[in-house]
């Protein structure tokens, strides 16, 4: 079997930060040419795994593989290849967005004017304002128009879009898609369900230093629980014991329940003989396999 | 206080917590410095005849005059303490108080604290009365916790409470001039080197005044002339002490209008918009150019100031030591081989020096701001090697102080030429230009901290400090060699000597290469900044 293609691959990576362990074997990789969508709540690494990739955190252990090199060693060469927009953009006070966007560009070896300007317009940025008399989303428009006018085939991106107006979401979103389309391989850590939804092939979810999770949204929601509701003709008296069934609650004939995926099919089967009327199921939406997945190791944690 | 300055309490007392950290080391400083002159008096000149010496040395010896005044009352400790500790500590101390107005005022407009803060009930004026009132306050704890540490080893206490008053006063007046100039700077960095151009003008003026003949009437023109003017030890003055005070009130009312005229977090002086697209800015070497532009520009400023008023004043004290044989002999009798005009200038080139770290140090230490404030990441994040972007800082860093120590050097020469002075002019610039590795050495020290292990950067100030000390004292307090050459400058030849000596920078040369590996492996090795 060949191995994939794999423009980030992290094995066993463990930081730790004098006596906090930032990351605690982590293994994780980025196939080329997807959107990997990268979530976990605050603090959980994010931002350190992504700062190691970049080479700007030594590995204690394990192993990291930036474009086919080593992120430490081969920083100038690799960096060509890769843009990232941070998760909280700090821009030189007394330079003009457009010189920073100037500057980033060519620290990575020239940028596409062509691109640049197009970026510019369609952000409706002012590249005249001095870098802090910009608001936080304006600071990111900078960072990302930096990041998107290069031709790279990698795109780091931590939280790009915090800050910025549902219309430059919008905006945003759409250029992903044709960076994407371009085949570029992107990593995109977010808090925007909606957004990641929209954008990410895979996802991976990282909790206290370790990836918890990863596969495509629907080997995720595959492996988690689906709500029904459902109106019955006869009323149910042994559902609730069923296995797999959670917050079960029955109002009148109406019956609402969340059941595990593997556990699905034997529940349909005991609620079809009891006369169904109405049937919805829904597979749970981003935030709830978000929170299952948070509760759930929190309460392995504990 | 709570009508006049709504949330004042609250303010004042959260920042005064935070504020109490950062001002101890300021006030044991100056606490320091005259608690060791009472030790060095008795330990080191413990009999008459040493005094008498000691007193005919700094009366004539007008590198002392420069730094620290003239001398009243030389036979006594009090009077000694008084000399040493005037000037230094009233500077210091003025530093202190800038420092605090800044950061409690501006700097926290520009980090957006201030606006946080701004939001709720609080006044207009209640920011800068916070930041103004924590500022006098740590000046009079300055003055309280340095009067009793004189009066406890033995200081008389009208004359400590006056020294001590003086320092209090000074801090007073130069927290009302930051005051002003937070409401003039565009960022919390102009405010700040404003308020210390204005300090160090000050010091100037006053050290020129007291050096230079017939300028005593120039001591007017500054604060720190006037608190010259309480002789504490000598003529007990307290007049100067209340117009200092009176002074820092008229600047903080005055500082109180401006605020009042101005938009929020935003200077008095206008901002240019910025250019559209990047000219020089796209590499790493004209980033660090441009984020190290005005410090550059006010320091190179500043030695060219510096350079030509010392050279007014060889000129001046040239013709004083020719026409006195005496002077030149008791000169040539402290150890001073050459030419009595050149020894001063050696010693002038060698604070010239010292201030040239200071530059470079702050240098550095600028970079590790941009590194805490997460502006380093985004460019290593480009294709830009860790030694790359070090060597960006660290070129300006060396070369700069070098620069503007060659340009001081040059100005003083061409002055004292022109002016008719009976020296070798060349020789000035000699001696500026093989002070430089000296110089390197002490910024060195804070590359390699920088680079390998920043929490102990810190250090570089006090290698500065000491390196002052030492070239100051060393010889006065007639300290061992060995002690002596802990200080790079003291490694330095005279060229103006017989037969100048010089492997000193042979060993400097190594050392600044030691320190310059250290430094540049060590940052790339390292974690960048973690916040």
């Amino acid at each position: 079997m060949a191995a994939p293609d794999l423009v980030i691959d992290i094995r066993n990576l463990t930081k730790r930060f004098e006596d906090t362990l930032a990351l605690d074997n982590l293994t994780m990789s980025l196939r080329r040419g997807e959107v990997l969508g990268f979530l976990g709540p605050n603090g959980a690494g994010k931002s350190t795994a992504i700062r190691v990739i970049l080479g700007l955190l030594r590995a204690d252990s394990g192993s990291v593989k930036l474009l086919g090199g080593n992120p430490w060693n081969e920083v100038a060469t690799l960096h060509r290849r890769l843009a990232y927009v941070p998760g909280d953009v700090s821009l030189w006070p007394a330079l003009s967005g457009g010189e920073a966007i100037d500057l980033l560009g060519n620290l990575r070896g020239g940028l596409d004017e062509k691109r640049r300007a197009e970026l510019v317009e369609k952000f409706e940025l002012d590249t005249a304002k001095k870098g802090r008399t910009y608001s936080k989303g304006n600071r990111q428009k900078v960072a990302v128009i930096a990041a998107l006018c290069s031709n790279v085939e990698l795109l780091l991106l931590d939280e790009p879009t915090s800050g910025l107006d549902p219309l430059m979401e919008a905006v945003f979103r759409e250029e992903i898609l044709k960076e994407k389309a371009k085949g570029r391989s992107i990593l995109l850590s977010s808090h925007i369900m909606s957004e990641v939804e929209a954008l990410a092939d895979r996802v991976c979810i990282i909790r206290a230093g370790r990836i918890i999770q990863t596969g495509t949204l629907d080997e995720m929601r595959s492996r988690t629980r689906t709500n029904i509701t459902a109106t019955l003709k006869r009323l149910p008296t042994e559902i609730h014991a069923q296995p797999g069934v959670h917050d079960y609650s029955l109002l009148g004939h109406r019956l609402s329940c969340s059941v595990d995926a593997e556990h699905l099919d034997a529940f349909m089967t005991v609620l079809a003989r009891h006369g169904i009327e109405t049937l919805i199921s829904e597979p749970p939406s981003l935030e709830e396999l978000f929170l299952s997945q948070y509760d759930d190791t929190a309460k392995q944690a504990a | 206080m709570a009508k006049l300055f709504p949330g004042f309490v609250p303010l004042y007392k959260t920042a005064s917590r935070l504020n109490a950290r950062q001002t101890a080391p300021w006030i044991a400083i100056i606490t320091l410095l005259c608690l060791t002159s009472f030790l060095a008096y008795a330990w080191i000149f413990p009999t008459l005849t040493d005094r008498q010496g000691l007193a005919a040395t700094i009366g004539i010896n007008p590198a002392f005059s420069l730094i620290f005044g003239p001398g009243h009352n030389l036979l006594t400790a009090d009077g000694f303490n008084a000399w040493r500790s005037l000037a230094l500590g009233s500077f210091f101390a003025g530093l202190m108080a800038i420092f605090i107005v800044v950061r409690e005022t501006r700097a926290k407009e520009d980090s957006g604290e201030a606006e946080m803060v701004g939001s709720s009930v609080v006044g207009r004026y209640t920011q800068l009365a916070v930041g103004v009132g924590l500022a006098w306050a740590s000046s009079v704890v300055l003055g309280i916790v340095t009067a009793l540490s004189m009066i406890a080893v033995g200081g008389n206490l009208t004359s400590s409470l006056l020294l001590a008053a003086a320092f209090t006063a000074s801090g007073m007046v130069f927290a009302g001039v930051a005051a002003i100039t937070c409401q003039l700077g565009a960022y919390a960095g102009t405010a700040s080197s404003m308020a210390t151009t204005f300090l160090g003008a000050c010091f100037l003026i006053r050290g020129y005044a007291d050096t230079s003949p017939d300028t005593g009437w120039a001591l007017w023109l500054t604060p720190l002339g006037w608190l010259q003017k309480i002789e504490p030890a000598g003529a007990n003055r307290t007049w100067p002490v209340l117009m200092a005070v009176g002074l820092a009130l008229v600047l903080v009312v005055i500082a109180g209008r401006l605020t009042s005229a101005r938009d929020f977090a935003r200077g008095m002086l206008p901002t240019r918009p910025g250019a559209r697209r990047a000219k020089y800015v796209d590499n790493v070497f004209g980033l660090a150019l441009r984020l190290q532009k005005s410090p550059i520009a006010t320091w190179t400023i500043a030695f060219m100031l510096l350079g030509t008023v010392f050279g007014f004043l060889i000129s001046a004290l040239g013709t004083v030591f020719s026409q006195n044989a005496q002077i030149a002999k008791l000169l040539a009798a402290g150890g001073a081989q050459a030419d009595p005009v050149f020894e001063f200038i050696s010693t002038i080139l060698k604070i010239l020096g010292i201030i040239a770290a200071v530059y470079g140090v702050g240098v550095m230490m600028r970079l590790y701001k941009e590194e805490m404030e997460v502006r380093v990441d985004p460019i290593l994040a480009g294709a830009v090697r860790r030694p790359k972007l070090y060597l960006s800082h660290v070129l300006i860093a060396l070369i700069g102080p070098a620069l503007a120590l060659i340009i001081s050097g040059s100005m003083m020469a061409l002055v004292a030429h022109f002016k008719g002075v009976d020296i070798n002019s060349w020789q000035i610039i000699e001696q500026a230009v093989i002070e430089i590795p000296a110089v390197w050495v002490l910024i060195g020290l804070s590359i390699a901290m920088i680079g390998a292990r920043p929490p102990v950067r810190l250090g570089a100030w006090l290698a500065i400090v000491m390196a002052f000390v030492l070239t100051i004292f060393g010889p006065m307090f007639k300290l061992w060699d060995w002690v002596q050459g802990i200080s790079p400058l003291w490694h330095v030849p005279n060229v103006a000597a017989v037969a100048p000596d010089w492997i000193g920078l042979l060993w400097l040369g190594l050392v600044l290469i030691f320190l310059l590996v250290a430094g540049f492996s060590g940052f790339a090795r390292r974690d960048i900044a973690i916040v």
